[in-house]
């Protein structure tokens, strides 16, 4: 068994990879870990079983990495403090290969093969989507990181919640004020043209024209496009603000295009660091986003006026300054997503203490705890910042930093308020049976 | 309570709700991975570049006499000689590790990044053990978990019933047949199946195969089935006659000298294959270059897939099948068609199937050089995911080799800096493979035609079909990848 918490896990600065998870062998006994001498006394001793469904290979492997890192070091923590209820946690990770078909798989094993207590997991939005329908059928409660909208659309079902990352929409949404107050009020917008796309298009038109704003342009770009030359003379040349959120491979070529096209001038550039997410701001043919903006999720490089617990958070994930793995400053974080991992670890403790989570039996319990939930204070546990969760959406809300990049760096210019990021809801799921 | 629904309820749906995907909002996040430091190199010249280093290399050849580089295949550099002693103990050894291996597969790890299994089976064997073979010989000969096992069985079974050969006979006429249907099965398993990584189904897959493996030793005999069934022992042993030390009999029976060559030298003097055989390094060949092109834009819009959002290996099932069958079609189909040119702009010549089986060993450079280039940041990587699992192979916190621990760098393959070495390492990997194996078909074309002229003639196509191949190799590991 591995010494989820144990001394062995540790190391100056930070987690070991393997520590806390490193999938935890499906038969292996538990009672072997000398981590666990300590949960001897406790009321149950029988661990919490976390199944994690993690992007290990596939599309989503990048994320997947620094997404087990975080995990491994919110779990070794949760358990250094005593585990749920007195109950160490064990975590089961799971492939799903990044694959809606395979994640629906991965639930079933963890409910009738590993016999987890709840599901956790995953980042990408077709993999939630096409396992959620399975952990509604077995009644699994799935504690989803995605930053999807589809929870809150009210397309899923009431044993999927998403209360550690805020959803695409209110992203967008809660960026607009900002953007057309300091930027400029003629935005075009630059997008691949699907659904990613599509939602950021569909999100901030509305959200800048309650500014006073207005989207002037869209330049959908075809997926499989890898040079962008040709759609720059699509931008009007009135634009004051170019929306930008394109991913994939293609995304340095698409930023020293652009820079090529624009020359020292253009107009001011928004971003979503989506586009650049692990790769270092640092990096050749991204000169050209000196000076530009950014939507980050929690910031990726320190701040000077970083609370203490966000160092804390830091340093317990394992990242310097600059967002990079503290053993490897090459292996740039995923920080504007992954400390989802960690707030929703740190909810479905509070859940399941809140439900006094015994078994399997009270899975629904810890739905309903959840829901019940009102927000989050900002802290160790929430170090992102405070959150207001909406029970019936199954969905949080949290502040937004806007970063300027200088020196090849992120800095945080604005955090966005909670309430720049709420729409009216659309969903309820509290009003599904169980 | 309602029973949990079966699995194929739980695939049912979960398709239904990939299908409603089109219509549903959602955040991608695919990365702005190595490839796109790549995208931002001068990869046009390469691939440039690369095409006409190897078309010199074919004219100068054409021009100059072979004999100094027949007399270079001929050089060799004794290291010694010996009777070799337990082969069977390391073979039996390695039966005790792979059986701890299907172990920890089936009771270890669930994560196929820490279970050492996955990482024994595609990084260690399929791309550390290829590399090592092409450079220094035939390990697996050793190193396979089936010789010792079969010789203690056969040993045990002479001594209970009295007979030396083995019940069965091969059919002759079946040829190479059992280790394409093998390697196929492999390379199905490898680049189309859903899940060839999770540590239980690999359990499952190699624990099968050994014992059809072993079953198959003991009833046709080890020679027979390893030669021509075990797609392993074949395609190592192919590889193999790439590297720099040579093993060879030495006078009396057993004796075997060691000897350092030229890579490749062995090949020079190789004997032809049957078609059968040419088929099976073509198919080695085309699964490897299939496995890029599978990531590509390229191929991905072809399929009507976007790259963006790659909805899944289970979606592309069907399409990378024939994707698979169809790229060793096309390869076979031109190695073929350029050798039956070849021989006719020569005039002649023995019969086109001898001139392929001969000619064919000049593949197996460009296989190497596929696999170095393909599989270098899989190395690099998962390599040391396979140190760390290694050391606590069921994940019960022990720490063997005291790597348990070990921090994964997955930098060395991330940034701008890493992606211009490693493109470079691939680039030279292709070009030099290409540039080795027009030396050797040069060779080759000479044993068949004893004539230069003739010779250079008869290799015009082939020698087309080479630089095309770097180019397309090269703009393998150049194209954007959505994978």
């Amino acid at each position: 068994m591995t010494d989820i918490g144990s001394k062995g896990a540790r190391r100056a600065g930070g987690l070991t990879r393997r520590g806390a998870l490193k999938g935890m062998g499906a038969a292996a006994g538990l009672a072997l870990g000398p981590g666990f001498v300590r949960y001897a006394q406790a009321q149950s001793s029988e661990p919490i079983r976390i199944g994690f469904q993690a992007h290990r290979t596939g599309i989503g492997a990048a994320y997947g990495r620094w997404y087990e890192r975080v995990t491994e070091a919110a779990v070794a923590r949760i358990n250094e403090e005593g585990g749920i209820n007195g109950r160490p946690v064990e975590i089961v990770v799971e492939d799903d290969g990044t694959d809606p078909a395979r994640g629906a798989e991965v639930v079933e094993k963890f409910a009738n093969q590993h016999k987890t207590d709840i599901v956790y997991g995953t980042l990408f939005s077709h993999v939630v989507t096409g396992s959620a329908p399975a952990a509604g059928e077995l009644k699994m409660p799935y504690y989803v990181v995605s930053e999807g909208y589809h929870v809150a659309s009210g397309r899923l079902n009431r044993w999927v919640v998403q209360p550690g990352i805020t959803d695409v929409r209110s992203q967008v949404t809660s960026v607009a004020p900002w953007i057309s107050g300091n930027l400029g009020k003629k935005v075009t917008m630059i997008y691949p043209d699907y659904a990613f796309g599509h939602d950021h298009r569909d999100f901030f038109e509305p959200a800048i024209a309650a500014q006073g704003g207005e989207v002037i342009a869209k330049v959908p770009i075809p997926p499989t496009e890898s040079s962008f030359t040709r759609y720059f003379p699509q931008i009007p040349s009135e634009t004051e603000v170019i929306y930008h959120v394109m991913v994939g491979p293609a995304v340095l070529t698409f930023v020293k295009e652009m820079g090529d096209f624009f020359g020292s001038g253009g107009p001011a550039l928004f971003g979503f660091i989506d586009s650049l997410e692990a790769v270092a701001l640092s990096s050749p043919g991204l000169e050209f986003l000196e000076g530009s903006h950014f939507w980050e999720g929690m910031a990726r490089y320190a701040q000077p006026d970083m609370p203490d617990y966000e160092r804390a958070y830091r340093e317990a994930v394992g990242i310097d300054d600059s967002g990079a793995s503290l053993d490897d400053p090459k292996d740039v974080s995923t920080a504007a997503h992954m400390f989802g991992c960690w707030e929703t670890l740190y909810v479905i403790k509070a859940a399941m203490e809140m439900a006094d989570y015994k078994g399997p039996d009270d899975r629904a319990k810890v739905i309903e705890a959840t829901e019940a939930m009102s927000g989050f204070d900002a802290g160790i546990n929430h170090p992102q910042g405070a959150k207001r969760f909406n029970g019936k959406l199954h969905q949080c809300f949290g502040h937004q930093n806007i970063s300027l990049v200088e020196n090849s760096a992120l800095k945080v210019v604005h955090r966005t308020s909670i309430e720049d990021g709420l729409y009216e809801p659309e969903a309820d799921y509290t009003a599904q049976p169980f | 309570m309602r029973r949990p629904p079966s699995r194929p309820a739980i695939r049912r749906l979960a398709f239904a709700a990939a299908a409603a995907l089109v219509l549903q909002p959602q955040a991608a996040h695919a990365h702005a991975a190595e490839r796109g430091f790549v995208l931002l190199l001068p990869t046009d010249y390469y691939l440039f570049g690369g095409g006409l280093a190897v078309a010199i290399s074919f004219l100068a050849l054409a021009l100059l006499p072979p004999a100094p580089l027949l007399a270079a295949a001929r050089r060799r550099l004794p290291l010694a000689a010996g009777r070799p002693r337990g082969r069977a103990l390391v073979s039996g050894l390695s039966f005790l590790v792979l059986c701890g291996l299907v172990l920890a597969g089936f009771t270890g790890s669930r994560d196929p990044l820490s279970n050492p299994l996955p990482l024994t089976v595609w990084t260690l064997l399929w791309v550390g053990l290829t590399v090592l073979q092409g450079l220094v010989g035939n390990l697996w000969a050793w190193l396979n978990p089936w010789y010792g096992p079969w010789r203690l069985a056969s040993r045990l079974a002479r001594r209970l019933t009295g007979r030396a050969r083995p019940p069965l006979r091969l059919p002759r006429r079946l040829g190479h047949a059992g280790a394409i249907a093998f390697f196929l099965a492999f390379a199905w398993f490898e680049l189309v199946d859903p899940a060839p990584d999770d540590p239980e189904r690999l359990a499952r897959a190699v624990a099968g195969y050994w014992f059809v493996t072993f079953a198959g030793t003991l009833a046709f005999g080890y020679r027979a089935w390893t030669r021509r069934v075990e797609f392993l022992s074949v395609f190592f042993a192919m590889i193999a006659r790439l590297a720099v030390v040579e093993t060879s009999r030495a006078g009396r029976a057993g004796r075997r000298r060691l000897a350092l060559c030229l890579p490749g030298a062995q090949l020079s003097g190789a004997r032809p294959l049957p078609v059968d055989g040419a088929l099976f390094l073509l198919l080695a060949l085309s699964t490897v270059s299939f496995d890029g092109l599978m990531a590509t834009f390229a191929w991905l819009a072809a399929i009507g897939v976007n790259p963006l959002e790659f909805p899944g290996r289970s979606a592309v099932m069907a399409h990378n099948t024939g994707g698979l069958l169809a790229m060793f079609a096309a390869l076979a189909g031109a190695f073929f068609a350029a050798v039956a040119l070849g021989a006719r702009l020569a005039g002649g010549g023995p019969p086109i199937a001898a001139q392929a089986g001969l000619l064919v060993w000049s593949i197996v450079p460009i296989a190497l050089a596929y696999h170095v280039a393909h599989y270098l940041v899989v190395l690099a990587v998962n390599g040391q995911y396979a140190l760390a699992a290694l050391s606590d192979p069921l994940a019960r916190g022990w720490n063997l080799f005291g790597t348990a621990a070990l921090h994964v760098r997955a930098g060395i393959a991330i940034g701008a800096d890493s992606a211009w070495i490693v493109w470079n390492l691939q680039a030279a990997a292709i070009v030099g493979g290409h540039v080795l194996a027009v030396v050797l078909a040069h060779l080759m074309a000479f044993r068949l035609y004893g004539d230069a002229r003739r010779a250079a003639l008869s290799q015009l196509p082939l020698a087309v079909l080479m630089v095309a191949y770097t180019t397309f190799g090269l703009w393998l590991l150049a194209a954007p990848t959505g994978l």
